[in-house]
């Protein structure tokens, strides 16, 4: 026991090294949900182009950049992604590093949220949309009004899972120098050479935050569920 | 059979691919009429049905909308289409909504009524169709015969001058059968115009001012129901009559 206290006091209490763990879990939390907005942003416009030009055979040449997008990004592994845009891209332009890997996991995450939410708007019965025609109703309005309500509900499991691969994608960061939360565990690891503690607090607050993330998942499908008795 | 023509048909073609569904069917709907399209499966009579608004693009061939050729390049469909109410086999609610919504939505969000005016009218259409206590709640809390008629309640909510039913009761448990057709014929009494795809002969004899039979994309023959039914004239019609009744 007095060793735990010993081991705990030297990797988180002495020289306040607790601060390298907030540090990494404020970097974390921030690129994660900007990521996750840049994600859907861009994951949404894909799926609406693809699926635009699936069902009326406009937006060749928009659909065709976004099957490259899709192609190149889910093609190639996250990391050299990451790498790539910090020393390709940005390379002779001063941007923090944050904006960088903001930039790089949602452009990641975007890839999958638009095959995601394009499978969800194959999922609804294309009676749906002729219902939605037949009454005058435009393709814009029958999708904004019909189409994609039905198909947000249907993904938002997938979506939810999307989200959690996102938050945990984000402890590559380090790979740019970036103290995110994996990387504050490992500065405090290579100060004090001892392993095993810096790791479980960082498993543990991953844990934890990708709990809380299923939990609020959760209450939206439970609150988008009303409608089916 | 008086002469206001609302929709006129001319050698009307579709194919998909290499199939050729439609081959060539010319007639005229006038205001008023209620008529009955019967055939045999794949004979292609939904797909005429669903080319009166475009829902299927005909390959070749004119339809004219209250004068109006609708399937001229550049014209507003959408604009057609708010005049031309569509009843669907599998009822088509929109499951995202409740009632009331799924038959406010298109007058409110297409501009032609308040949400005021529009959810009036739903109270209206609903107690017409017999389901004044639904308005909250969802398709899936429905039968097939109540959705059915909130389907036609929705249709009739853009004050449409003609109504196409496409099999409106072959997705139907029996016994609810009797609930839509006694709607159908309420509305065929009010004299509002429709063309209905049906495998029920006891409607189409019934409440229909013109039989139509459609066999291999053309129009066999049509008739007044006495005469198609009595004295049908096509061996294909006899034949088929011979196994439907």
């Amino acid at each position: 026991m007095q060793q735990f206290i010993d081991e705990f006091k030297l990797n988180f209490i002495d020289q306040n090294r607790y601060q390298y763990i907030l540090e990494g879990l404020k970097n974390t939390i921030i690129i994660s949900l900007l990521a996750v907005v840049v994600g859907i942003a861009i994951g949404f416009l894909v799926a609406i182009i693809r699926s635009n030009h699936d069902k009326t055979g406009h937006m060749k040449i928009a659909n065709a950049l976004c099957k490259v997008y899709l192609t190149v990004i889910r093609g190639t592994p996250t990391m050299i992604q990451l790498l790539i845009i910090y020393y390709v891209i940005f390379a002779s332009v001063n941007v923090p590093k944050l904006v960088v890997a903001f930039i790089a996991f949602g452009l990641n995450s975007g890839a999958y949220v638009a095959e995601i939410v394009r499978s969800g708007i194959m999922a609804v019965d294309h009676g749906q949309f002729e219902a939605g025609r037949s009454l005058g109703l435009n393709y814009k309005q029958t999708m904004r009004y019909i189409i994609m309500p039905q198909a947000f509900k249907n993904v938002l499991p997938a979506l939810g899972n999307e989200f959690i691969v996102l938050l945990k994608e984000t402890s590559i960061s380090g790979y740019i120098g970036l103290t995110d939360l994996t990387h504050g565990g490992d500065i405090i690891r290579g100060i004090t050479f001892s392993a095993m503690m810096p790791l479980l607090a960082v498993a543990l607050i991953y844990l934890i935050l990708v709990m809380g993330l299923s939990y609020c998942m959760e209450r939206l499908e439970r609150r988008l569920r009303v409608n089916e008795r | 059979m008086n002469d206001n023509v609302l929709i006129e048909v001319r050698d009307l073609h579709k194919g998909f691919g290499e199939h050729q569904v439609l081959k060539g069917i010319d007639t005229k709907i006038c205001q008023g009429e209620v008529v009955a399209i019967i055939g045999p499966s794949g004979c292609g009579k939904s797909t005429f049905l669903r080319s009166l608004n475009l829902l299927e693009q005909p390959t070749s061939g004119s339809v004219i909308f209250e004068g109006k050729e609708i399937t001229a390049p550049g014209t507003d469909v959408d604009r057609i289409r708010q005049k031309i109410g569509m009843v669907f086999q599998q009822f088509n609610l929109f499951a995202n909504m409740n009632i009331r919504d799924n038959i406010t939505l298109a007058p409110v969000k297409l501009g032609l009524m308040t949400k005021e005016e529009a959810e009036k009218r739903a109270k209206e259409l609903l107690e017409r169709v017999g389901l004044p206590d639904k308005a909250d709640a969802y398709p899936a809390m429905l039968s097939g015969g109540q959705k059915q008629r909130v389907a036609i309640a929705r249709a009739l909510a853009m004050n449409p001058d003609v109504m196409l039913f496409d099999e409106p009761t072959s997705a139907l448990d029996p016994e609810m059968v009797g609930e839509v057709l006694g709607i159908m014929k309420e509305l065929a009494r009010d004299g509002m115009t429709m063309v209905v795809v049906t495998h029920e002969m006891g409607f189409a004899r019934e409440v229909a001012s013109r039989v139509m039979f459609i066999d291999e994309g053309v129009i066999r023959e049509e008739n007044t129901p006495q005469e198609f039914f009595a004295q049908p004239k096509n061996p294909r019609l006899q034949e088929f009559l011979s196994k439907v009744l």
